[in-house]
């Protein structure tokens, strides 16, 4: 039954609000990104520039060195505009690393929830659904004074460490279903052919659970990607900081205009936009799936 | 295919053991990451730490203080009455536009629909303290693209400080993190109702009921489960709010966007450093969040059994 007339007619009226929402602010950052300082100031009421510039982009991405027409007379740029390579360097390893961690770790820990049918194994399940509600910043006050005195301030593998620590319930929250999916059959006629849990695990359930994995890597990937606070807390040295991290330090830099601040934050927003975008059925299936499949 | 010629009784570990074997790294990391620092968080909660003492590595006990002088504050009470105004106003608003969306891009012979239903996602990927900033660009009140827009419109002849007005300034840090959270409550919620049989709709509509009754006692009642779900996530999320406050409000104007999270993060992270009291702030909102969390999960394992 499909509607005609006027509720279609106001359908497509909703619809269009709605991609009008989210389309908005796409639209804000790529504008603003895309013109000079002289038209975001001199035109304050017009939405197309009179003038177009790739000048806020060059400047980022050769780190300053070429300055452009529209910084010829800047006499100041932040430094961390400058470290613009090392922070997505930096933002990279720490995703990378806490992707492999989390779904490594996770995957051993879901399949004893899933499939080992231990009383215990379920108590840590819910620990891990309860320890996912944790705010960041309950955590991160005890961890840098713990951090500072252990002299692991401003190194990566403390940021991965402790990211890792904070995802790893959801990690294994999300895969606890796809785990418990795999028919058991399966893993008992391996087991009758003389497979041990752990072979059948390695063997039968991880090469089965392939799109959950797959769904659970993107998702750590993202959120690791996002994460601000744990890398603002425990780095402050600029070699240090992550992508977010620099982005977090521009705001109410009076010297810097909304023009280069729109240019990084279209440059830090696509690697995770891309990847959603390519990837969108694993995301879906993985934000279902550690949301309400328990 | 085992390796093992099929004697794995002899060698192979008891489920037990096995279980303990697989969960150890898990197990170790979360007691480092989390388990450690929530106790610490409540050690250093009742002591006095601040810079001076962080040098010294000797935290004097304070008999209370840090909480009594929390409770005493005003900025606290302010952020947390801002904190409770937000999440509602968030968590509201959201479940019902997911609802009206998930509805929406759920009907699929519309091109608009299924163009919705591409872009929808979109906000998932930007990275909040990212967006955060766009949106702080969107208010600006001087330079503002939504002043723009509204001037090219006609609607507005004088621009409008949507986020520089302490009257409205919560409410614009709300839109901003509604867009950004959106998507995923949509999506589960469109999982949801591609769940429901369509033989349900179809006997309903022989029976001759109407559009908003086949809504009311038939999908309503199936998405109900799911509803509560994003209901209790997104309120302890929103609860710690703290990317957006920084890049849109920083608490302001003067202290009308103060929520919980961004009050801790000041109270510990800028002069004068009073990580004791930061932590008990911490410690509050820890409690606020933990017992949706409890309720959480026994509604899921509930379900389940």
């Amino acid at each position: 039954m499909e509607p005609r007339g006027l509720p279609r007619l106001l359908m497509h009226l909703a619809n269009g609000l709605v991609i009008l929402f989210i389309m908005l602010p796409i639209v804000a950052v790529v504008l603003g990104s895309l013109q000079p300082e002289k038209t975001l100031q001199g035109e304050s009421r017009r939405v197309i520039p009179s003038e177009w510039t790739l000048d806020n982009f060059t400047v980022i991405l050769t780190q300053g060195q070429q300055k452009g027409r529209i910084f010829e007379q800047a006499t100041y740029l932040p430094d961390n505009i400058k470290s613009f390579y090392r922070a997505f360097a930096n933002s990279l390893i720490v995703a990378l690393g806490v992707t492999l961690l989390t779904v490594g770790l996770g995957a051993l820990s879901a399949y004893t929830v899933a499939r080992l049918k231990l009383r215990w194994a379920l108590l840590l399940m819910q620990a891990n659904v309860v320890a996912r509600f944790m705010p960041a910043i309950v955590l991160m006050i005890p961890l840098y004074v713990v951090v500072r005195s252990l002299g692991q301030l401003n190194t990566l593998h403390a940021v991965i460490l402790t990211e890792t620590g904070f995802l790893l319930p959801y990690a294994i929250v999300i895969l606890v279903p796809f785990f418990a999916n795999i028919p058991a059959d399966l893993e008992d006629a391996a087991r009758i052919d003389g497979c041990t849990h752990f072979q059948a695990f390695w063997r039968i359930i991880l090469p089965l659970s392939a799109p959950g994995l797959a769904a659970c890597a993107v998702i750590m990937f993202i959120i690791s990607w996002h994460e601000l606070l744990i890398p603002l807390i425990l780095n402050s040295r600029p070699e240090f900081m992550t992508l977010p991290v620099i982005v977090a330090s521009l705001v109410g830099d009076v010297h810097v205009f909304f023009n280069l601040l729109m240019a990084i934050c279209l440059l830090s927003l696509l690697p995770t936009v891309f990847l959603v975008a390519l990837l969108q059925r694993y995301v879906v299936e993985g934000l279902s799936a550690g949301a309400v499949k328990g | 295919m085992a390796g093992n010629d099929g004697r794995r009784g002899a060698r192979e570990l008891s489920p037990q053991a096995l279980g303990v074997v697989m969960n150890l790294p898990a197990i170790c990391l979360l007691l480092l990451v989390l388990a450690y620092p929530v106790v610490y968080a409540g050690y250093l909660s009742l002591h006095r730490v601040g810079i001076a003492q962080l040098r010294r590595g000797v935290f004097p006990w304070n008999d209370w203080e840090n909480y009594t002088r929390l409770f005493e504050d005003p900025l606290f009470a302010l952020a947390l009455k801002n904190t409770i105004l937000f999440t509602v106003l968030v968590v509201v608003v959201e479940v019902i536009l997911a609802i009206g969306i998930a509805l929406l891009i759920n009907r699929t012979s519309l091109w608009t629909s299924r163009l919705a239903r591409l872009l929808i996602l979109v906000p998932y990927g930007v990275p909040p303290i990212t967006n955060g900033l766009i949106w702080s660009f969107m208010y600006s009140f001087q330079f503002g693209f939504l002043n723009r827009v509204l001037f090219s419109l006609g609607l507005i002849n004088d621009p409008v400080n949507w986020a520089g007005n302490p009257n409205t300034a919560l409410y614009a840090v709300a839109v901003a993190y509604i867009w950004r959270t959106l998507p995923f409550a949509v999506l589960i919620i469109h999982a949801a109702l591609q769940g429901i049989p369509r033989e349900l709709h179809e006997a309903a509509t022989v029976d001759g009921a109407s559009a908003w009754q086949r809504f009311r006692w038939i999908t309503l009642p199936l998405l109900t489960p799911v509803i509560i779900v994003i209901l209790i996530l997104r309120t302890s999320f929103a609860f710690a709010v703290f990317e957006e406050i920084l890049a849109i409000t920083q608490g302001g104007p003067g202290d009308a966007s103060f929520v919980a999270a961004w009050y801790s993060y000041k109270l510990t992270f800028s002069p004068p450093n009073n990580i004791g009291m930061g932590a008990a702030s911490a410690y509050v909102l820890a409690l606020l969040v933990g017992l949706f969390a409890i309720g959480y999960v026994r509604l899921i394992y509930r379900r389940i059994a």
